[in-house]
């Protein structure tokens, strides 16, 4: 399990994997800066563990813990967050980057229900296999295939017109 | 194929929102000082790493001052201690030079087994009363040849009746 990699290679694999691990966050965390807060923090505990890079499971692990940790913590944050979320119709930062036609599948996805979208994230932007979900989520790989499932057929529903 | 190919595919199109410039830097700061505690965790002495040391240290030497003791009991204890059934005759010494090659005599047991007290008895011709005690035992005589170290024992049954005066008070 000892990391490879020298301490200057996490220059390189940050970058790489920032993005996935912010939309990762966000699910918990409305506000950006929380979310970069919570994915600092993990990496960096992640990082100096030397934990092998190449073990994503744990890393997104890392992060789920560290902002469940955040949430519990500043909990009267977050229903202020949340109610002003209410009054506004929505999150109040976007997750994705703004593209005209793709607005609609963007906020389908940020209505999901936690758990299926939280592997939606990890397997389409991520690129994780069931078997790294369930490891990182603590759920069987099937139940892991089933949320992915339940939350494709959700968003193919949420688009259909009227 | 599965029915969601299309869907994936412009799923994959979205872009997640990219991290703030500022997000590199921190991470950059708090490896560096991650890096700089390890080092100077290397370098600087802590006191509770010595407290620690000192209470291993109290703990090594009284396990090993334990072990002393048992060590010195164990030195002065006897060999073997070999409980007392009856009597046991010393084996007789041979005198330096003496040895050849004869059994002679090595020891003498004599275990009792039982003892009955029979009551007053008047012996013949005695007008006072003796207790006649009976016993009943098992000896051994045992015989060892010095040079060989062959060696001859003989067991047999044996009765004892012992007539102790009694007083008139």
């Amino acid at each position: 399990m000892d990391n490879v990699a020298t301490h200057e290679d996490w220059k390189v694999c940050f970058p790489q994997f920032a993005p996935g691990l912010l939309l990762f966050a966000r699910q918990w965390l409305r506000s950006s800066a929380d979310a970069e807060d919570v994915v600092q923090e993990a990496f960096v505990r992640f990082w100096r563990r030397n934990h092998n890079i190449e073990n994503r499971a744990l890393l997104y692990a890392t992060v789920r813990s560290i902002a469940l940790d955040f949430v519990r913590r500043d909990s009267r944050r977050a229903r202020r967050e949340a109610d002003a979320s209410s009054e506004t119709g929505g999150l109040v930062e976007p997750q994705f980057e703004q593209l005209d036609d793709s607005q609609p599948l963007a906020t389908a996805v940020e209505r999901l229900p936690l758990d299926q979208r939280e592997v939606l994230v990890m397997k389409i932007w991520d690129e994780l296999t069931f078997a790294e979900i369930a490891a990182a989520l603590g759920i069987s790989q099937n139940t892991a295939a089933s949320r992915y499932r339940y939350a494709l057929v959700a968003l193919k529903k949420s688009l259909q017109p009227q | 194929m599965n029915d969601f190919s299309e869907l994936e595919n412009e799923l994959k199109k979205l872009r997640p929102a990219p991290p703030s410039p500022e997000l590199f830097s921190r991470v950059e700061r708090a490896l560096a000082d991650v890096t700089k505690e390890n080092e100077s965790a290397d370098n600087v002495v802590r006191p509770d790493r010595f407290r620690i040391n000192w209470v291993s240290l109290g703990l090594g030497l009284a396990a090993a001052a334990v072990l002393l003791i048992v060590a010195r009991i164990e030195i002065n204890r006897p060999a073997k201690q070999i409980p007392a059934v009856a009597s046991v005759t010393p084996a007789p010494r041979a005198k330096p030079g003496a040895i050849n090659n004869q059994l002679v005599p090595a020891g003498f047991t004599q275990v009792v087994y039982n003892t009955r007290d029979e009551g007053l008895h008047f012996a013949d011709g005695s007008a006072q009363p003796m207790r006649r005690v009976r016993y009943r035992t098992h000896e051994t005589l045992q015989w060892r040849n010095a040079a060989t170290g062959a060696s001859l024992r003989v067991s047999y049954p044996s009765e004892q009746v012992e007539l102790i005066p009694v007083s008139g008070q």
